[in-house]
């Protein structure tokens, strides 16, 4: 029997075995990472069979659980720490020499706790654990967009750090008044007797959560610090960020939006911010000639396409939705790792300094290519599938405000389309200075962009390598009846 | 009279909170920002506490007989607060450390002139 704690307890406790690690060894301590990671994926690919049948609830200090703080592993759980886990694992193997100075043993302490952070957000099924776990992640975000200390990271961290205190604090608030109401911070507990309350006084807990998780969601007015953030960090963080904490702020706020308050009412207004959010990501990102900062507000963008998804609640959209997250997942990770490389040898964010740079960085700009097309959804990669599965909810949902909205969601695939194609033009269509310094990247950076680049395409040809678990873990999602059966009996 | 026992605290919370989010909004000396988080921060525990108040309560342990159970404390929201404090020194340390590295790079804390990154 594996225990899901382990998930949890084992990268925390590596964590800070690092720093000691590193007074014998700075080598070794680089290591620890992948290693933790590496434990963590394998565990939660063990676990994912066991989930599929019966979600796997642990009480912890052995009482039962409205009384305790319990981990639920379900599909859901489970899916978005394999996830987290194998992303992970990957650009932890490129920063090894992807992160060379600085404080390196804090780096890496601080990269492992952010994962930690982000596992536990997404186990846990007691609602203050998850404000704990959120704050652990987000803590050590802000300080990894400060890593490299210079003027843009030190200015990016603040703003960061202020919006996201202010989001912490309303989410508090909100859990406050859910305890003040119910006496418990069970999150099944507080869905079980959710009905009993008047509406305003479920409806006000309700907007100061959604609102606070949304800050580090990054869902539409409430993500003004994103794009600074994103291109500001070194670029294994930007691919961590991207690809796996604002999944994790969206995870945060569907678990609370479906399941805790069952709201449907709702769910319109969400879907309508989502696409507006989807709009403006890409709006944002067509202006840009920086790449990072591109690349972040195509992250802005997928994040509205994932939550328009998730908000129209039927179980071809979620798991359409859930689709999303893999994909953006991979392809935004591959993209920052192969920018990251890029930028390094250049020494320049603009794109046109990357002209010509396809012939003598070539499996880089392969990787590069490969996330882009994905991105776009262009067939025989993981983005293809991904968004004609949310388009077909769409139609088939039959509303025509969703329609519409689905429209508009291609209009900003047009718009995506053509500033990443103006990228790979860039790439390998300009003649560029034949300069010797840019040679291709290190082997060691080489791996996870190519085992990604397989992951991209694997999936997207065979796309039910992995729709079982999306399935289930959907219906967890919109089940809450199950969930709350599951957990208090 | 119990009237205003009772919610005196909650006013007094949220006016905390509310100052605090002024403080933030409005102020432009990135230390004045820090310190309006602080209160911020300040308020929301204080409402935490409220939630589990009782007035002439005791501390929730049978320590002696004929305690009466309804006149206890409610514990979990203390032990919210002291894990929230805890948070809020976390924050509030990294907060004012990168407010030290900011001054050195732009020599001011002036928020209105640190504008290099923008939309």
């Amino acid at each position: 029997m594996v225990n899901p704690v382990l998930l949890i307890a084992v990268p925390l406790a590596l964590a800070f075995a690092i720093p000691v690690l590193s007074l014998f060894s700075s080598r070794a301590a680089k290591l620890v990472p992948p290693i933790a990671l590496s434990f963590n994926l394998v565990l939660s690919l063990l676990l994912l069979p066991k989930v599929l049948e019966n979600p796997v609830i642990v009480s912890i200090g052995g009482w039962q659980p409205p009384f305790c703080i319990n981990l639920v592993a379900g599909p859901v759980g489970v899916l978005f720490s394999a996830i987290i886990s194998l992303a992970g694992l990957l650009v932890s193997v490129y920063a090894v020499d992807y992160i060379k100075e600085g404080a390196t043993e804090k780096y890496h302490t601080l990269y492992l706790l952010l994962l930690t952070g982000a596992t536990g957000v997404v186990l846990t099924g007691d609602i203050f654990n998850l404000f704990v776990f959120f704050e652990i992640l987000c803590i050590s975000s802000y300080a990894l967009v400060a890593y490299k200390g210079d003027r843009a990271g030190i200015e990016s961290a603040v703003k960061y750090l202020i919006q996201g205190a202010v989001g912490s604090s309303l989410l508090l608030i909100g859990i406050g008044l859910l305890y003040g109401q119910f006496g418990t911070l069970n999150m099944a507990d507080i869905a079980q007797h959710i009905e009993s309350v008047g509406r305003i006084s479920v409806f006000v807990p309700m907007v100061l959560i959604i609102t606070g998780l949304g800050v580090e969601a990054a869902i539409f007015p409430l993500n003004a610090w994103l794009p600074d953030a994103h291109s500001s960090a070194p670029s294994s963080i930007s691919a961590i960020l991207s690809g796996i904490a604002i999944e994790v702020g969206v995870y945060a706020v569907v678990r609370v939006l479906f399941t805790i308050f069952g709201a449907s009412s709702i769910l319109l207004f969400v879907a309508c911010v989502g696409m507006l959010t989807l709009l403006i990501g890409e709006l944002c990102a067509f202006s840009q000639n920086n790449i990072k900062r591109m690349l972040a507000y195509s992250s802005i963008g997928q994040i509205g396409l994932i939550v328009f998804a998730l908000a129209m609640a039927t179980s071809y959209a979620v798991t359409g939705g859930l689709f999303q997250v893999v994909s953006h997942t991979l392809a935004k990770a591959l993209l920052f790792l192969a920018a990251g490389y890029m930028i390094y040898r250049t020494g320049s964010l603009d794109i046109s300094a990357l002209e010509g740079i396809g012939k003598t960085m070539p499996l880089t700009s392969l990787g590069f290519a490969v996330g882009a097309f994905s991105l776009i959804g262009l067939p025989p990669f993981v983005g293809f599938p991904s968004k004609f599965l949310i388009v077909r909810a769409a139609l088939a949902s039959g509303k025509s405000l969703f329609i519409v909205l689905i429209g508009l969601a291609l209009l900003a695939a047009v718009i995506e389309g053509a500033y990443f194609l103006r990228v790979v033009q860039v790439l390998y269509f300009k003649a560029g200075k034949n300069n010797p310094e840019r040679k291709e990247a290190p082997v060691v950076a080489l791996i996870p962009i190519v085992i990604f680049m397989i992951l991209i395409i694997a999936i997207g040809i065979y796309p039910k390598l992995i729709t079982g678990v999306l399935n289930s873990a959907a219906s967890e999602l919109l089940n809450r009846m199950d969930y709350i059966k599951s957990v208090v009996g | 009279m119990s009237v205003l026992h009772n919610y005196a605290y909650y006013a007094g919370a949220f006016g905390l909170i509310f100052i605090g989010l002024y403080v933030i909004l409005t102020k432009h000396n990135l230390i004045k920002v820090i310190i309006g988080l602080g209160i911020l921060e300040t308020g929301v525990n204080l409402f935490l506490i409220c939630v589990g108040y009782t007035r002439n309560g005791t501390a929730p342990i049978f320590s002696r007989a004929g305690l009466d159970a309804e006149l206890m404390v409610d514990p979990v929201p203390q032990a919210l607060v002291l894990t929230a404090i805890v948070i809020g020194v976390a924050v509030l340390a990294l907060a004012l450390s990168l407010a030290i590295r900011l001054y050195h790079h732009y020599g001011t804390l002036n928020l209105r002139e640190i504008r290099e990154q923008k939309w």
